[in-house]
């Protein structure tokens, strides 16, 4: 969020809503609404002030009404911009007492509370609406007693309760005794899947509940029994069953097949009593808990309809907005131009809407390409800043957040005794541009070579007082900034004078940090324009195509001689039912007329360089491209002779299916024998706990479109299932529909595999069936195995030796991070699309792919790129190439280098380093220094302190 | 919030706690933003990285005069840096190996994971620690030297 709030080409509009949108795709008019914040955004410091002195207490929405607010006050703790907000409803001042506490209060004048709303019109090119979702309120259902109950809460509230920073302080309690609830329940599908008109699964629920589980342990080491009431534990996503496993691990944790049908309050004790049958036994049970938490699912957020009409764009029957899924463009809306990401598409956990949001910045970037601003840059004479330390100490008072507790005078007769300060000075709002300038002036004047601000948050305001140096040509790592409101006077204001003695430390360390800062200077290395996309999939394909829609130059290599990947073995696709040949055949077209260097039966044998120049060596020539984005794809798991597969003829899998689907229109035969009676086996490959833990994925619904294809031509289905995974946006709707077909569901459990009777050919499948309790036997004609996906090998191998990206524990290649950086990798410039990062099914794939193709185009849309100059050194005297740092950089941006036969240093490439200096703490020679935290200046920190001044 | 204890004794400690930029420091922000109160009994000095702070920092504050030293980075999984945390965990435990050496006790230094969201768990361990680093009294190496 503060990166959106502090980037120079995003401008934030909060409080808005889009009442008007005119034109069309690159070239939209849109009209925003701003509603009156009562507060100036410009003079607003979010010092709080304001709040303390409103007398209106209200529910906090953002703690779900567990907490309390006042009328003015800042949406949450970590909110962008962090500036107060008046809410009207309940100021005082609009009924028109005259109240005004708190603008008597502000010192900066910020507030006004005859704001009035305002219409903007903003010129844009490409709309995103990403206005996610709500969760649906269980009050409208009796069954689950939300509304007569308070111990029974959603999985929001509960969220709300184990956060540190919400209304409990990260307590879990129950609401109406305030005691540790001892036995928890979560009932999971609570409002989804068939219940309240809501058809679809909302797919983030299974895991949230299971996470929650865990942490209400973890935070409460007194609950001694946590139960999850479910139908199917859908934990498909990467790493997700893995975490699945280890709950089941926990004696407390316990999994319970069932769906409460009624839940009561026990009057006097107010503990709760679910009726709820067991499913694998067939028994009605009555089960006490203390606290319920009902794992809601998620609902369009109001408003959505008002605004589809404004965008002139469909929704779709689950009242989200419809995407162009039939058309491959999973992150289109109806109308060109205008995208959509994460829940605005429907429910969708967080790594996946990350991706999209990332996707359709690519996406709307199509429209962009024309109007992609240059970067400018002015030169700016820089200011001899040798000789010894002159240091300048200014002190912000930011109101009365920090003078009111520290005494600002004798901090300023304190500071002139720190050696080397030649100059003090007191402002009021440093950070105002009165106070910038201040500093800018007496750089000048004084020729301080050194700036020391004791204010609040190097966080948030180095970055601006930096600007402001760099602004005069001082060098902005000259500059040292002091915490003392957020961690001093704000968290010690019953103790001023340990806050002074604070504040006196804190200074004198700055100052003696300050006087070993050396001045470093942003290096610019330039950037190859082209990318390179390795594999040519659906992935492939579709990163490619978005980077070239934005005017980029792309060079997709494929070992094999045709395009298309693992979508040529396609049937129909899930679930809008349309022919995979005919979806790929467009994009096949498109990738033509684009014009794009595709090179078939090529191979990557070697990379070379770093991030924006990197050296591509292939079987047809070397290329030079700024990013690499990798599509590889994976294998579909190749059964090992479990059940009769490859010993039995008509044993087959998903993938062998769908080719005899694609062929055989009217009959279904295989070898020539017509089938009438077919059993899939899911899980085949994956969910292993030896072999692979991992959920594929993508083979229930796979399944599930397969069973209603067969049952369309006649053939008798059993599905033999641990959970049914129905994830993706219609799989649940599709799982209903065949369950109306007359499909056998037969669920099994974890560890007893169905059994294939038959000797040379399959004749029947034996199972223990978890719901009647007792063995059934299915004649069948033919089996099908669910296989999941595998990395794929040797290629996965080579790439990571070639490219020295790290792989998870499942051996697909490693994200940076599951939420943050769901497709870039530790190596800047590499970035992963479709299934080389995890199974995944074909919207999700290209979903990615273009979020690949939008992180790639951050880079190569720059003619240089800027390092930062916070990296580490190598000193080559002291070097003495042990190869330690090399060991454990996860950037790869040490490198051993030959620098005289036999004699080995270590050098850092700037371009990769992230400066985090772990390197520096491992070097045995101290040859490594990490530049701006230095040995050096951290250590004078720590002689400073126990250093008083004399 | 009620004025946390002070020791009657008048002995307060002087801790050195590392905080890493993107989760303790910020957790600690936090702290501040939620006007969350304790005790001020500490010095944080921000790394980057937890990974960063080597063992030469801490047995330098020890040496120096610390009563304790905290080191406070990213919960696993969440390190800016992928395992810069996991590192520092390395090397924190070969500190401790030190520091026993040279007579310290065990409780003197601390390790802990703290997120940009916990400002009131930074409040928490915070007061936790001064108040353990209180019982256990001024650090030995301090003591002697005043000798």
């Amino acid at each position: 969020m503060m990166d959106a709030g502090r980037h120079p080409n995003i401008e934030l509009l909060t409080l808005s809503e889009v009442t008007r949108v005119d034109g069309g795709a690159g070239d939209f008019l849109i009209t925003v609404r701003r509603h009156p914040r009562g507060v100036f955004e410009d003079l607003c410091t979010g010092c709080g002030d304001c709040a303390q002195a409103c007398p209106v207490v209200v529910p906090n929405e953002f703690d779900l009404g567990l907490g309390a607010r006042k009328a003015i006050y800042s949406p949450f703790s970590q909110a962008v911009p962090n500036v107060y907000v008046i809410d009207c409803q309940n100021c005082l001042n609009g009924d028109f007492i005259v109240c005004e506490n708190c603008s008597r209060q502000c010192e900066r004048d910020a507030i006004d509370y005859d704001m009035t709303p305002e219409d903007v019109v903003l010129q844009v090119g490409s709309i995103i609406v990403a206005t996610g979702l709500d969760v649906f309120d269980p009050y409208l259902m009796k069954t689950y007693g939300y509304s007569l109950s308070p111990n029974i809460l959603t999985g929001l509230e509960f969220e709300r309760l184990l956060n540190a920073s919400g209304p409990t302080k990260g307590h879990v309690i129950r609401p109406t005794d305030g005691k540790i609830p001892k036995k928890i329940a979560f009932v999971q599908c609570v409002g989804a899947r068939g219940e309240n008109d809501c058809l679809y699964c909302s797919r983030f629920c299974c895991m949230n509940s299971v996470k929650d589980a865990m942490l209400a342990k973890d935070h409460e080491p007194d609950v001694e029994e946590i139960t999850i009431f479910y139908s199917d534990i859908r934990a498909s996503g990467k790493g997700y069953e893995e975490l699945y496993n280890r709950s089941r691990q926990f004696p407390y944790i316990k999994y319970f097949r069932g769906k409460p049908s009624k839940i009561i309050e026990e009057p006097g004790t107010r503990d709760l009593i679910l009726y709820v049958e067991d499913t694998l036994t067939g028994k009605p049970e009555r089960i006490r808990a203390d606290l319920v938490v009902l794992a809601s699912a998620g609902r369009p957020p109001g408003g959505t309809e008002r605004l589809a009409k404004v965008l002139g764009i469909k929704l779709n029957s689950d009242g989200y907005f419809q995407n162009r899924g039939e058309d491959g463009q999973f992150l289109s809306s109806t109308r060109e131009g205008i995208y959509l990401c994460g829940c605005a598409r429907g429910p969708e956990d967080i790594p996946d809407s990350v991706a999209q949001g990332t996707g359709a910045a690519a996406e709307a970037g199509k429209h962009l390409a024309e109007d992609r601003l240059p970067e400018v840059e002015e030169e700016i004479p820089q200011i001899s800043t040798d000789g010894p330390p002159r240091i300048g100490v200014f002190l912000c008072h930011c109101g009365i957040n920090i003078a009111g507790v520290l005494d600002i005078d004798h901090l300023q007769e304190y500071a002139k005794n720190i050696p080397h300060v030649v100059h003090v000075q007191d402002d009021l709002f440093l950070c105002s541009d009165g106070g910038q300038k201040e500093i800018q002036k007496m750089i000048v004047e004084k020729g301080l070579n050194r700036v020391v601000a004791a204010a609040c948050t190097p966080r948030t305001h180095e970055p601006i007082f930096r600007e402001s140096c760099a602004r005069v040509g001082f060098n902005p790592y000259l500059f040292e900034m002091v915490n003392v409101r957020d961690q001093c006077s704000w968290v010690h204001s019953l103790e001023p004078d340990f806050a002074n003695q604070k504040a006196h430390d804190l200074l004198r360390m700055a100052c003696a940090r300050a006087q070993w800062l050396q001045p470093l200077r942003v290096k610019k290395i330039g950037m190859q324009p082209e990318t390179l996309v390795i594999g040519g999939g659906m992935a492939g394909i579709q990163s490619t195509l978005d980077l070239k829609a934005q005017g980029f130059t792309v060079h997709l290599v494929e070992k094999e001689k045709g395009l298309g990947g693992r979508l040529r073995d396609l049937h129909r696709l899930y679930p809008e039912g349309r022919l995979a040949r005919e979806l790929l055949q467009e994009k096949l077209g498109q990738l033509k007329a684009s014009g794009v260097n595709v090179l078939t039966k090529t191979e990557v044998t070697d990379v070379k360089g770093y991030v924006g120049n990197f050296e591509v060596i292939t079987t047809k020539g070397t290329f030079k491209v700024g990013s690499i984005i990798l599509a590889a794809g994976a294998d579909v798991y190749r059964p090992q002779r479990e059940y009769g597969y490859g010993k039995m003829s008509n044993v087959l899998t998903n993938l062998e299916l769908e080719g005899i689907l694609a062929r055989q229109e009217s009959e279904i035969k295989i070898k020539g024998q017509g089938v009438k009676r077919v059993a899939f086996i899911q899980c085949v490959g994956s969910r292993d706990p030896e072999k692979n833990p991992a959920c594929s994925r993508f083979c229930c619904p796979t399944t599930v479109k397969q069973a209603i294809a067969l049952r369309e031509k006649g053939v008798d289905v059993a599905v033999f299932y641990r959970d049914m995974r129905m994830v993706g946006h219609g799989a649940e709707e599709m799982y209903q529909k065949v369950r109306g077909m007359g499909v056998l569901f037969i669920r099994v459990p974890d560890a007893e595999k169905p059994k294939i009777l038959g000797k040379k050919l399959a004749q029947g499948v034996e199972a223990f069936d978890s719901m009647l309790g007792e063995k059934v036997e299915v004649e069948v004609d033919a089996v099908v195995l669910a296989a999941g996906m595998v990395p794929r090998e040797p290629d996965m191998t080579r790439l990571q030796e070639m490219l020295k990206v790290p792989r998870s524990p499942d051996r697909f290649f490693m994200e940076r991070h599951p939420k943050l950086g769901p497709v870039e990798t530790t190596t800047e410039g590499i970035f992963l699309a479709g299934c080389i990062q995890g199974p995944k099914d074909l919207a999700d794939t290209m979903a990615q792919a273009a979020a690949a193709a939008g992180k790639a185009t951050t880079l190569v849309c720059k003619e240089t790129i800027a390092l930062e100059p916070t990296v580490c050194e190598v000193d080559e005297m002291l070097c003495r190439g042990c190869g330690k740092c090399v060991a454990i950089c996860q950037f790869n941006a040490p490198e051993l280098v030959e620098r005289s036969p036999g004699i080995f240093v270590s050098k850092i490439n700037e371009a990769l380093c992230k400066g985090c200096g772990t390197c520096a703490a491992w070097c045995p020679t101290e040859a490594i220094s990490a530049k701006h935290f230095t040995d050096r200046q951290i250590t004078s920190m720590i002689e400073s302190l126990f250093q008083e001044v004399a | 919030m009620a004025q946390k204890k002070i020791k009657k004794n008048g002995f307060h400690p002087k801790i050195v706690a590392f905080a890493c930029n993107w989760c303790s420091y910020a957790g600690a922000d936090n702290a501040g933003v939620n006007r969350i109160q304790y005790s001020p009994h500490f010095r944080v000095i921000r790394t980057m990285c937890s990974g960063r702070v080597k063992p030469g920092f801490i047995l330098k504050a020890f040496q120096l005069g610390a009563d304790g030293v905290l080191v406070s980075g990213c919960h696993f999984g969440d390190c800016h840096y992928i395992f810069g945390n996991e590192r520092a965990v390395e090397l924190f435990e070969k500190t401790k190996k030190m520091i026993r050496l040279l007579g310290l006790e065990e409780k003197r230094l601390r390790l802990e994971w703290i997120s940009a969201a916990e400002g009131t768990r930074w409040g928490q361990i915070i007061d936790e620690f001064v108040d353990e680093v209180t019982q256990l009294g001024p650090s030995p190496l301090v003591s002697e030297k005043t000798k």
